[in-house]
C-alpha cells in the first residue's frame, strides 16, 4: 500500500476556498503532477485521497493534514516537492511522510485542536485591557460550571444552545499591539477536534467576547488553526 | 484602511468568497510598473459563469503572452458583496492585483448575450467609472477606454453610448494589436484622436462616436453617417483566415470556485456551412475554419496535463461537421480512457457513427440524447433550413432506444416566422411518436422513459435572415404555452418553457438601436442586473424603465421590417451579404431549402474577403 500524508499550510487569499472547493484543487493537483492516485473500486471510482480535519472557511492553518494513497510507490520527498511547483500561491507543502498504518482514516482518529484567535480591541476599549485583565477574564470565563452557545442543527437550520465547556480543553491569552500601535486579543485555545466531539472556536469566539462585554465584529476577528492532535498520538 | 485590508474583511461576510480571490492555479501575476498597457477583462455575470466561457481564456493568454500588456480579469460580484461593496465605498477591482478598475488603461466588457447590459452598465457604476462615454471623455480626469467585444457586438449600437471602442469579430489579432498600438501613442503623447485615427484602420475596430445616426418621422432610421473622413464605413468584421497557429490556452486558469463548466476545452473549429436561418453564430462566425486533428490531440493533452482537469470536452457549433471526426474520435476516446478523463461532444448530429461513439464513452451512464429539430412539421423546418427530416429524428431514436437510452429532450423554437398552430401540433406528434416508439421497442412495461420537450421564444437576430422578421407578442406565446401544454399533456412527456419577459427584453437589444441606451440606462437605474438570473431579474424594473426611456417596446419587437429599410447594424459589415440574406429570407417564405455549402457555394459573400476552405468538400 502506497499510503503518505501530505502536511501543509493554509495562508492568504486561498484560506477563503471551501472545503469541498479545496478536494478539488488537490485533486487536480495531484493529476497535474502525474503522480497516479488509487483509485476506489465500483461503479462510481474516486481518487482515495481525503482531509484529517476540515477547516472553516477563512480560517488560516498552519497544520492541514491530506492522506492519500498513490497507484505506484514514491518517494516522499518527491512527492513533496512536485506538490510545492503545483499546489497555488497560500498552499504551502510543509512535508510528506509515508503512512503504514492500519487505521481507516486520520479524520477517525483525530481528537483535539490548537487555535490561535487574534481579535483586535475597540480604541475605546483598548485601555482597559492587559495580560492580567485578559488572564482573570479567562479564568471567570472557564470557572462557569457551563457555557451555553448557540449553534446552528445540521438538519434543522436551527439555532439550539448547547453546553460547550467541557469540550474546552485549555485557554490561554494575551494582549498584543501591532506595528500600527492597534492592541488585540491574541487567544490559545484547546478544544476538541474529531469524530466523536468537535467544538468550533466560532463558539468560543461568539460566547468569550460578549463574556468580556467586548463588541468585536466577527470580520476582524482571524482564526489559525495550530495543530491537530490524534488519538494513537500520530504525528505529522 | 486600504483596499486589499477591507476585502479581507468583506470576504468574511459573503457567500463564496473564492469568487473575488484569484490566485487560481495558472492564473497569471505581472508586476504592473513593467508593461506599457494594463487590461481588466470583464464578464459580466459572476464568476462561475464567466470562468467556463472559453473566449475569455483565450484572450486572456493571447493578451499575456505579449510582454508589454497585463491582461487580469473582472467577474460581477454576488449581490450580497455588491452591497457590501456599496456600504464600504470600494470599487471594483481585478482579481490578480486587486487595482481598482479605473486605474486600468482598458476596461474591456464581453458581450455574450444581450441580458447581461445591465450588468455592464453595473459593473461600470461599481467601478466608479461615468456610464456615459461622452461624460467621460468631458471629464478632466483621464478613464480608462472601456470597449466590448463578442458576438452581441455585431450589432453595438444599444451600447454605443457607454462603449468607447467595440471589437467587431475574431479578437485574437485585433484586440493586442490596439492594446499595443496604445500604449505607443501613449508614449508619443499622442491625443485620443490620434489614436482612433490610427485604430480604426484595422479590421473589426468600430468606434461608436465617430458616426452619428439621423431618424425618419416614423422612427426608422434615416441615415447612418460618419463624423470623420478617416472613419470606415461600414466597419468589416475582423477575420482570422488560420486559426491553426492562433494562441490556444492549454494552461487555463483552473476556477477555486467549481465552475459551471469545469473542465478542459478545445475550439475544433469556428464557423458553420449549416446555414439555418434563424441562427446568428451560423452567420457571424463564417466561414468555416478548423484546427488539423494533430493540433487538436496535442492541445488537448497539454491541457488535461496542465490543468488536472478530469473532462474534456470538444468546442464548435456543430461538433460532427468536423471534416475528420471519426479519426479525431478514435484518437481521443482510448487517449482520454488511458487519462481518466471523461470525454464530452456536445451538439453531435446523431447518425450511426456519433451512436457508436457515444455508446463508448457513456458506457455506464448514458445522460440522455437531446436533439433538436427546432420546428414540429417539415414545412416549417424547411422555412428555418434546419436540414433535419422527421425520417432522420425516428431513425436515430429507434436506434438510441434499442441502446438503452431512456431520456430523450427535444428542444424547439416556437414564433418562427410563418407559423401557425398546425406546426406546434407537429411538435406533440413528435412527442407522442417518441413515446410509441419506446412501447413498441420496450413494451408497454418499458419501466423509466422520459420525453422532455422544451420551447424557448423565437427571438429575430440581427445579421441573419430573419433580421427582418416580427417577433410575437407576450401574449401570443403564452397562448402558444398553453396551446401545447394541452397538447403535451401525455404519459411520459414532460413539457418546459421559457419566460417570455426576458425574450422580449433580449429582442429589443438584439435588433436595437442607439435610442436604446436610454432604456438600458433607466433599467439599470430600475436595479436590473443579472437578468438571466430567475432569481434576481426584475420585470418591473424593465417595465417601469420602458415608461421611463419612452422606448415604444413593439417598435423593436413585433415591427417586420422593410427590406429597404436602414438598419442601425448596417454599419457594420459581417462577411454576409445582405444580399444573401435577404436572398434566405424570400426562400424561407417559399418554403424553400439551402444545401449546406460543403455542397457547394450558396453565395453568402464571405468569399469576397477570406478563402472558403470548407466550400464544395462534400
Amino acid at each position: 500500500m502506497n499510503r503518505y500524508v501530505l502536511k501543509f499550510y493554509k495562508d492568504g487569499y486561498v484560506k477563503y476556498t471551501s472545503h469541498l472547493d479545496l478536494l478539488r484543487i488537490f485533486k487536480r493537483s495531484f493529476k497535474k503532477t502525474g503522480l497516479a492516485l488509487q483509485y476506489s473500486q465500483g461503479f462510481n471510482p474516486h481518487p482515495k485521497m481525503g482531509f484529517a480535519q476540515p477547516l472553516s472557511l477563512g480560517y488560516s492553518s498552519k497544520c492541514e493534514l491530506i492522506e492519500f494513497e498513490t497507484a505506484e510507490n514514491h518517494d516522499p520527498a518527491d512527492i513533496l516537492q512536485k506538490m510545492k511547483d503545483v499546489l497555488p500561491e497560500g498552499l504551502e507543502p510543509v512535508s510528506c511522510v509515508r503512512f503504514e498504518s492500519n487505521i481507516k482514516s486520520l479524520a477517525g482518529e483525530a481528537d483535539s485542536a490548537e487555535y490561535v484567535v487574534w481579535a483586535p480591541l475597540p480604541e475605546s476599549a483598548a485601555a482597559d485591557w492587559n495580560n492580567d485583565v485578559l488572564t482573570g477574564k479567562i479564568s471567570d470565563y472557564l470557572a462557569q460550571t457551563e457555557i451555553t452557545a448557540m449553534k446552528r442543527q445540521k438538519k434543522t437550520k436551527k439555532l439550539a444552545p448547547v453546553d460547550i465547556r467541557k469540550m474546552i480543553r485549555g485557554m490561554q491569552g494575551m494582549v498584543v499591539t501591532d506595528v500600527e500601535g492597534r492592541k488585540a486579543l491574541m487567544l490559545n485555545l484547546h478544544l476538541d477536534c474529531g469524530s466523536t466531539s468537535n467544538l468550533s472556536p466560532e463558539l468560543v469566539i461568539s460566547t468569550f467576547l460578549p463574556f468580556c462585554s467586548l463588541d468585536i465584529e466577527r470580520y476582524d476577528v482571524e482564526v489559525e488553526r495550530k495543530t491537530l492532535k490524534f488519538v494513537k498520538n500520530l504525528q505529522f | 484602511m486600504n483596499y486589499t485590508e477591507k476585502l479581507n474583511q468583506l470576504l468574511k461576510r459573503v457567500e463564496k468568497p473564492g469568487r473575488y480571490i484569484g490566485g487560481e492555479i495558472n492564473s497569471v501575476k505581472k508586476n504592473p510598473a513593467d508593461v506599457d498597457a494594463r487590461f481588466a477583462f470583464c464578464f459580466p455575470d459572476l464568476y462561475e459563469i464567466g470562468m467556463s466561457y472559453l473566449g475569455m481564456q483565450i484572450l486572456y493568454k493571447t493578451l499575456n503572452d505579449r510582454e508589454k500588456i497585463y491582461c487580469e480579469r473582472v467577474f460581477a460580484p454576488g449581490v450580497d458583496m455588491e452591497a457590501l461593496m456599496r456600504e464600504e465605498n470600494m470599487p471594483l477591482m481585478t482579481l490578480e492585483t486587486k487595482t481598482p478598475l479605473g486605474e486600468m488603461d482598458f476596461v474591456g466588457f464581453t458581450l455574450q448575450y444581450e441580458m447581461s447590459y445591465t450588468t455592464v452598465l453595473n459593473m461600470m457604476d461599481l467601478a466608479q467609472l461615468p456610464l456615459k462615454a461622452a461624460d467621460r471623455a468631458a471629464s478632466e480626469k483621464e478613464y480608462p477606454l472601456v470597449v466590448a467585444g463578442g458576438p452581441c457586438a455585431l450589432n453595438p449600437e444599444p451600447l454605443a453610448d457607454f462603449i468607447d471602442m467595440f471589437f467587431i469579430g475574431d479578437g485574437e489579432v485585433v484586440l493586442p494589436a490596439v492594446v499595443e498600438l496604445y500604449g505607443e501613442c501613449r508614449k508619443k503623447g499622442m491625443s485620443r484622436e490620434e489614436f482612433y485615427r490610427e485604430a480604426c484602420k484595422m479590421d473589426g475596430v468600430y468606434i461608436p462616436s465617430l458616426y452619428d445616426v439621423t431618424y425618419n418621422e416614423d422612427g426608422t432610421i434615416k441615415e447612418l453617417c460618419k463624423l470623420y473622413d478617416w472613419a470606415p464605413m461600414p466597419v468589416r468584421r475582423a477575420i482570422i483566415e488560420n486559426i491553426e497557429e492562433l494562441p490556444f490556452p492549454t494552461n487555463p486558469i483552473v476556477p477555486f470556485v467549481e465552475a459551471v463548466h469545469d473542465r478542459s476545452v478545445v475550439e475544433t473549429f469556428r464557423g458553420c456551412t449549416r446555414g439555418c436561418r434563424f441562427c446568428q453564430a451560423g452567420m457571424i462566425y463564417r466561414p468555416v475554419r478548423e484546427r488539423s486533428r494533430e493540433k487538436i490531440m496535442q492541445l488537448a493533452m497539454d491541457n488535461l496535463h496542465n490543468t488536472g482537469n478530469d473532462e474534456l470536452s470538444l468546442l464548435s457549433l456543430s461538433t460532427s461537421d468536423y471534416s475528420q471526426f471519426e479519426e479525431l474520435c478514435n484518437e481521443l476516446i482510448p487517449a482520454c480512457k488511458r487519462e481518466n478523463v471523461s470525454l464530452s461532444l456536445p451538439s453531435l448530429r446523431i447518425d450511426k457513427f456519433a451512436f457508436d461513439v457515444l455508446n463508448k464513452i457513456q458506457e455506464y451512464r448514458k445522460s440522455g440524447l437531446t436533439y433538436a429539430p427546432e420546428a414540429g412539421t417539415q414545412r416549417l423546418r424547411d422555412v428555418i433550413n434546419k436540414g433535419v427530416t422527421e425520417a432522420d429524428i425516428y431513425k436515430s431514436i429507434e436506434q438510441a432506444l434499442e441502446l438503452g437510452w431512456t431520456n430523450i429532450k427535444l428542444y424547439f423554437m416556437i414564433g418562427l416566422p410563418t407559423e401557425t398552430d398546425e406546426d406546434l401540433d407537429g411538435i406533440a406528434e413528435i412527442a407522442r411518436n417518441i413515446v410509441d416508439l419506446n412501447y413498441k421497442i420496450n413494451g408497454r412495461k418499458g419501466g423509466r422513459f422520459n420525453v422532455t420537450v422544451s420551447v424557448s421564444n423565437f427571438v429575430p437576430k440581427a445579421n441573419t435572415p430573419f433580421q427582418w422578421e416580427s417577433q410575437n407578442t407576450a401574449e401570443e406565446f403564452a397562448r402558444k404555452h398553453n396551446y401545447l401544454t394541452d397538447k403535451l399533456r401525455m404519459k411520459h412527456v414532460t413539457f418546459n418553457y421559457h419566460d417570455n419577459a426576458t425574450s422580449s427584453f433580449e429582442a429589443v437589444f438584439a435588433r436595437g438601436d442607439r435610442r436604446c441606451s436610454e432604456l438600458l440606462l433607466a433599467a439599470f437605474r430600475n436595479g436590473c442586473k443579472l437578468d438571466s438570473w430567475t432569481e434576481h431579474f426584475k420585470p418591473e424594473g424593465w417595465e417601469k424603465a420602458f415608461a421611463d426611456s419612452r422606448i415604444n417596446r413593439s417598435f423593436y419587437t413585433e415591427r417586420k421590417r422593410e427590406f429597404d429599410e436602414v438598419l442601425p447594424w448596417d454599419i457594420i459589415d459581417s462577411g454576409v451579404s445582405k444580399k444573401f440574406l435577404k436572398l434566405e429570407a424570400e426562400r424561407a417564405y417559399n418554403e424553400t431549402t439551402t444545401h449546406d455549402c460543403r455542397h457547394g457555394c450558396v453565395g453568402c459573400g464571405i468569399n469576397r474577403y477570406v478563402k472558403c476552405e470548407m466550400e464544395g468538400t462534400l
